[in-house]
């Protein structure tokens, strides 16, 4: 493609190791995944005209926690910067936007989270509804198994049917060097296993990860000088539902991501490689539904979330790995999908395209 | 730090008194005198009560319905074994329950004694606290357990008439969540360094910059920095700046009277060490420019236990303050376009 001055690409993606326990802070994850990347992409952090991150309060437990996390960017002379209380992912978006203004042409937007702070189970439940939720400890584990209870109930999907979606990513992410959980798993063994809550077991649900990730975006011709093969962004879009489950008229599906696939265009052309972000295994029969892919689509061979799953970096490396597919393997066109909120309220998709 | 040195763990609590506007402030009184309310709002009854329609973002208005005490199980979950967070300390159901004259389901918990109990199209009903002990809360409902009698709820889906002015439009929440940080490498050379009466910092080996409490980076060349550029400076230096704080009462606050937190620029430092306190000078007698020394607990009374990965450039237990050398002051304009 000849790309006109607002075509937007991303050029490079960084991550660091996923560990279930780091002893680096939230700025030493930034710092190490900005700095790999800046050097991947062979510029100097002055050229970047943006930087936005993702990251959250809550598991940091330090009110405007982001603030220590700029040290990374070395502000010296001052910075264009942002964040969002949100997934790297949605970080991204904003670098995008910023990078329509055409007045720069390259951005950087960084994904981090310490999750082994805090206790997963109990943390979320202060970020739900107040009033109604947060007084009754309602968790976003039961709040899942809520949703996947009536998934099953509607007779879309079995139990077997998340165990052999966990046993797939996890056997995905043998060959992603950046996967926190891998292997060659027994879908009879995993159902053998005790519910943490009906229907989900533990394998169901996300692992624990300490991680931080970094992509950078150019704009125009300038996305040449730094990558060979630029993994342009041809659709990118995002939708938001209410945040009480019981006011959705209907759970099983999720209108938000169909509405962002079309608003991404995904049905344009056939997507080779889909990157989901499914925190919880039954969400990734719902989102391929949704996202309206066919058996074509090979999903997250990374392993997904299942494999890695570091709140407000995860989305992000959804990003990064379905534009490394452009970029790296030589794919024409991918996806990249994000989700945020309780029972998948709120969905980021992203098509991303290589020159044919 | 905690006592092996490693890892420590922080509560992290906050009262909150968070108003309710009328909508709320009219289901929680309601619900205090044990009558679930919902709304009616574009041809349905949502329950509990939104302030607005969540399709169309209309106003939800108050065309109050009553709804309940009893309901219908939609979808559920099981909690084997519950956290201090949820409202019942033995085994539970969540679900999605639709009371009687109600559209939309609500979320609670089902005191259903087993598993095997739950089911989509059960019917439960609301079991209150003591009238005495309900704060107009949707916790004032304990759980909801199986109906004795399935049939329909009595009253259910007839209008409710609010009072004139609702008797709770506030209603108080508590967050207290619990984190267990382990000290980063950087943040143990610095603990270690304060319990051996040394203060040390980081040069960065690009800029030749030397950061007192150190990061692990140079944060205006954004490069790693290690032990290999660990630095000791010496314990004095000039306050640079400093501020006088009038103490508000609030929770944690000890102090009562004005005090004073300084930034200290050692000698070969680039970074100030801040927040500290001046020992011995009344706080209108403080000067930019000042030369002060550090004031060292005594070995057998220096701790770290307070030094976390948030607390960087804390003395912790280790410094008692600083006081002044008595040497001529430095020019106070040297000083002035020091930020950091």
């Amino acid at each position: 493609m000849a790309p006109s001055e607002n075509d937007i690409a991303i050029v490079g993606f960084a991550q660091t190791a996923p560990q279930r326990r780091t002893n680096l802070t939230e700025a030493d994850l930034v710092l190490r995944s900005t700095r790999q990347v800046i050097a991947d992409v062979g510029i100097d952090k002055s050229e970047i005209g943006f930087t936005v991150s993702g990251s959250c309060d809550y598991l940091s437990g330090q009110g405007f926690s982001f603030v220590q996390n700029t040290d990374a960017y070395g502000m010296v002379p001052a910075i264009n910067e942002s964040h969002v209380e949100m997934d790297g992912a949605w970080a991204m978006y904003e670098a995008y936007v910023r990078l329509l203004q055409g007045d720069i042409d390259i951005a950087m937007a960084v994904g981090v989270g310490k999750n082994s702070n805090s206790d997963p189970e109990t943390l979320f439940t202060v970020e739900f509804d107040p009033y109604y939720l947060t007084p009754l400890g309602t968790d976003t584990w039961s709040l899942a198994a809520l949703q996947a209870r009536a998934l099953l109930d509607s007779g879309k999907a079995t139990e077997r049917d998340f165990a052999e979606v966990v046993v797939r990513n996890r056997a995905n992410a043998k060959s992603n060097p950046m996967a926190q959980l891998a292997g060659d798993f027994d879908v009879d063994e995993l159902l053998a296993a005790d519910y943490v809550r009906n229907p989900l077991r533990r394998h169901d649900l996300p692992p624990t990860t300490d991680q931080a990730a970094a992509v950078i975006l150019a704009r125009g011709k300038r996305a040449y000088d730094l990558c060979e093969r630029p993994a342009w962004i041809t659709g990118i879009d995002h939708r938001i539902e209410a945040h009480l489950p019981t006011v959705r008229p209907d759970i099983t599906t999720s209108v938000s991501t169909r509405l962002a696939a079309e608003g991404a265009g995904v049905d344009k052309a056939p997507i080779e490689v889909a990157e989901i972000h499914a925190p919880f295994s039954f969400q990734e029969l719902i989102l391929r539904e949704s996202l309206g892919l066919d058996g074509t689509t090979e999903v997250n061979p990374s392993g997904g979330a299942l494999a890695t799953h570091s709140v407000m970096t995860v989305g992000l490396i959804r990003v990064g790995e379905a534009a490394n597919q452009i970029i790296k393997n030589g794919r024409d066109r991918t996806l990249a999908h994000a989700t945020s909120g309780p029972c998948l309220q709120q969905n980021f998709v992203c098509v991303l395209e290589g020159d044919r | 730090m905690a006592d092996n040195g490693q890892e420590f763990v922080f509560n992290l609590t906050f009262p909150f008194s968070r108003t309710l506007g009328s909508t709320l402030s009219t289901f929680s009184s309601a619900i205090a005198e044990g009558q679930i309310i919902g709304v009616r709002t574009g041809g349905r009854v949502i329950a509990p009560p939104l302030e607005y329609d969540p399709e169309t973002s209309a106003d939800a208005g108050t065309d109050w319905v009553r709804v309940g005490p009893k309901g219908t199980v939609s979808t559920w979950t099981w909690v084997p074994q519950p956290t201090g967070l949820h409202p019942l300390s033995h085994p539970f159901g969540f679900a999605f329950i639709t009371l009687d004259g109600a559209d939309t389901p609500m979320i609670h918990a089902v005191d259903a004694g087993s598993e095997s109990a739950m089911s989509a199209g059960m019917r439960v009903e609301a079991r209150f606290k003591d009238p005495a002990d309900c704060v107009g809360r949707i916790d004032d409902i304990i759980a909801f357990v199986p109906a004795s009698d399935p049939s329909p709820s009595e009253g259910a889906g007839e209008p409710y008439v609010a009072p004139e002015e609702n008797d709770i439009t506030e209603m108080d929440a508590y967050c207290d969540l619990t984190y267990v940080d382990n000290a980063s490498p950087t943040t143990i050379m610095w603990a270690n360094a304060l319990m051996d009466g040394r203060i040390i910092g980081q040069k960065c080996p690009q800029c030749a910059r030397t950061i007192i409490g150190p990061r692990g980076m140079c944060s205006v060349c954004a490069i790693e920095l290690d032990e290999s550029h660990v630095i000791e400076v010496p314990d004095r230096g000039v306050v640079s700046n400093f501020t006088v704080v009038t103490p508000t009462p609030y929770p944690g606050q000890t102090e009562t009277e004005p005090f004073a937190r300084c930034s200290i620029l050692l000698e070969g430092a680039d970074a100030v060490i801040a927040q500290q306190e001046i020992l011995g000078v009344p706080v209108n007698e403080l000067r930019v420019g000042m030369h002060v020394e550090c004031v060292w607990a005594p070995e057998n009374e220096r701790s770290v236990a307070d030094i976390d990965n948030r607390s960087r450039g804390s003395g912790g237990d280790a410094i008692r303050g600083w006081r002044p050398t008595g040497e001529p002051d430095e020019p106070a304009e040297l000083y002035l376009e020091r930020m950091m």
